[in-house]
């Protein structure tokens, strides 16, 4: 039994509770157990642009929680891994440090900081999940979707190719389901800017929409909440500025994992799918 | 055309201080980041390789005071690809950071600090959402986390925020004053993107 304190952040536990109910559910039949991270906050990204210094302290509190556990942080979330990575980082600096202890605050034990299916890849491993597969979902062909600070800044993870990542697409073969290959896989959701200029944020959304759909994707699998507002909640927003229609479904990697280990649709919580996913359930012969 | 009677020689050294802004002398130009950046993919206004030769240059305000500054998503794609080495989005970042002080915020970032002051995060949750996640099995998480007003209060975020009366002009002319240029995406026989631009080299 491995066991992680799980960072939830702001998305998350409010708006994609569908992804936490998933990863959860399926952390479990993988042996893993998650401890709460009670006063856990935002991790700071959102301030970064305003103040890379309060960003950082944000984020450093955060690591302060996990770290007074002695238990590595698991993220869900892309831009609170490189924000808390940062941050754990910066706890090494000695000015940063002052800092942090002037707050009050307390780093007892070094920590890492993990997105939980960096965590799958590197300390579960692939075999295991393959073991854990109940109900292949060899009919199933779906786009991955890494999102940016999966695996960059490369300086901060140290972990899968920045350029060529692979991680991702051998976790979703896994599963039994093909991660087919498709131009601009690293492309960005657009997230970032959907606050500055949300019809720059769309269209760059739309560009993958486009490109997954263009390559019969059943599903585009995404690992980031904020991917997700991009691509699925904001996909009736790029159909009728582009006017065309993609009906293309976001699912998280942890219900399609879910999905493959045999859970029902309530274990992954298909409801809470914005884009209906019914043709896709069919496929794999299960309730839609 | 750039006027240099009005640069600033010491801009580049205030962005230097910043957090992030160490690399930025070592820019000698290429452009490898302007070629990987998705967001120029789509929208030229923004070109971080412009915003660095600028602030090289000391030609502040109008640096400062563009919206484009703003349009950069963050993603790191330049950072990967500088021959410099130069962590050029954070360099972009520190750049934000000093024109935030400077006066120039843009008006989301306000409201989300508000939320950040108030609550510790950015969505309110309500008694709905507890229910909700009871229902679901999911834990309780804490309705506000006071303790990141305190760091708001010690690095005295506010008043930067706050600062003066500077607002982003959105008819800056500094970086590219082409009209928004938003192509629609065709199938398949799209111009290719940065990536399949590098994957062709």
């Amino acid at each position: 039994m491995k066991k992680y304190a799980l960072f939830l952040g702001c998305t998350v536990p409010i708006r994609a509770q569908h992804y936490e109910l998933s990863a959860r559910n399926t952390a479990k039949e993988l042996d893993i157990e998650f401890a709460e991270m009670s006063g856990a906050s935002c991790c700071g990204f959102p301030m970064k642009a305003v103040d890379a210094g309060t960003a950082l302290l944000i984020a450093a509190r955060n690591i302060s929680i996990a770290s007074k556990m002695n238990l590595n942080i698991i993220t869900l979330c892309n831009s609170c891994t490189a924000m808390l990575s940062d941050a754990q980082l910066e706890l090494k600096k000695n000015s940063f440090y002052k800092k942090f202890k002037e707050l009050g605050f307390s780093y007892p034990h070094e920590i890492a900081v993990k997105h939980f299916v960096r965590m799958l890849y590197e300390d579960i491993g692939i075999e295991k999940i393959k073991a854990s597969v109940k109900k292949p979902l060899t009919s199933l062909k779906v786009a991955a979707h890494y999102g940016c600070h999966y695996m960059r800044p490369s300086y901060l993870y140290g972990f899968d190719n920045p350029e060529i990542p692979h991680t991702f697409d051998e976790l979703i073969n896994a599963t039994g389901a093909q991660s087919i290959d498709y131009h601009d896989k690293k492309m960005c959701c657009g997230g970032s800017v959907l606050g500055i200029d949300e019809n720059l944020a769309i269209t760059m959304a739309n560009h993958k929409l486009n490109i997954a759909k263009d390559s019969q994707a059943d599903a585009l699998v995404s690992i980031c909440p904020f991917c997700t507002v991009m691509y699925e909640d904001n996909q009736r927003k790029a159909e009728a500025k582009f006017e065309t229609q993609y009906g293309l479904p976001v699912l998280y990697y942890p219900q399609l994992m879910g999905l493959s280990f045999g859970f029902d649709n309530n274990a992954v919580g298909i409801r809470f799918n914005r884009v209906r996913p019914n043709a896709l359930l069919e496929k794999i012969g299960g309730q839609s | 055309m750039i006027n240099l009677k009005n640069a600033d020689p010491d801009f580049k050294w205030e962005i230097i201080k910043k957090e992030g802004g160490e690399g930025l002398l070592k820019c000698f130009g290429c452009s490898d980041c302007a070629a990987s950046c998705p967001v120029r993919y789509f929208d030229d206004r923004y070109n971080p390789r412009k915003i660095i030769r600028l602030t090289l240059l000391g030609i502040k305000d109008q640096v400062l005071s563009s919206p484009f500054l703003w349009l950069c998503a963050h993603c790191h794609a330049c950072t990967e690809r500088c021959p410099q080495g130069i962590i050029v989005a954070e360099v972009i970042n520190a750049i934000k950071n000093y024109a935030v002080e400077q006066g120039y915020c843009p008006e989301g970032y306000k409201v989300q600090l508000d939320l950040l002051r108030k609550m510790g995060r950015l969505y309110e949750v309500e008694d709905f959402d507890l229910k909700k996640r009871q229902k679901l099995g999911l834990p309780p998480i804490d309705k506000t986390i006071p303790e990141v007003k305190k760091i708001l209060e010690y690095t005295n975020i506010a008043t930067r925020v706050h600062s003066k009366n500077a607002h982003v002009n959105p008819k800056s002319e500094a970086l590219n004053s082409k009209q928004i240029k938003i192509t629609k995406t065709q199938n398949s026989k799209q111009e290719s993107s940065p990536d399949q631009k590098m994957e062709k080299k």
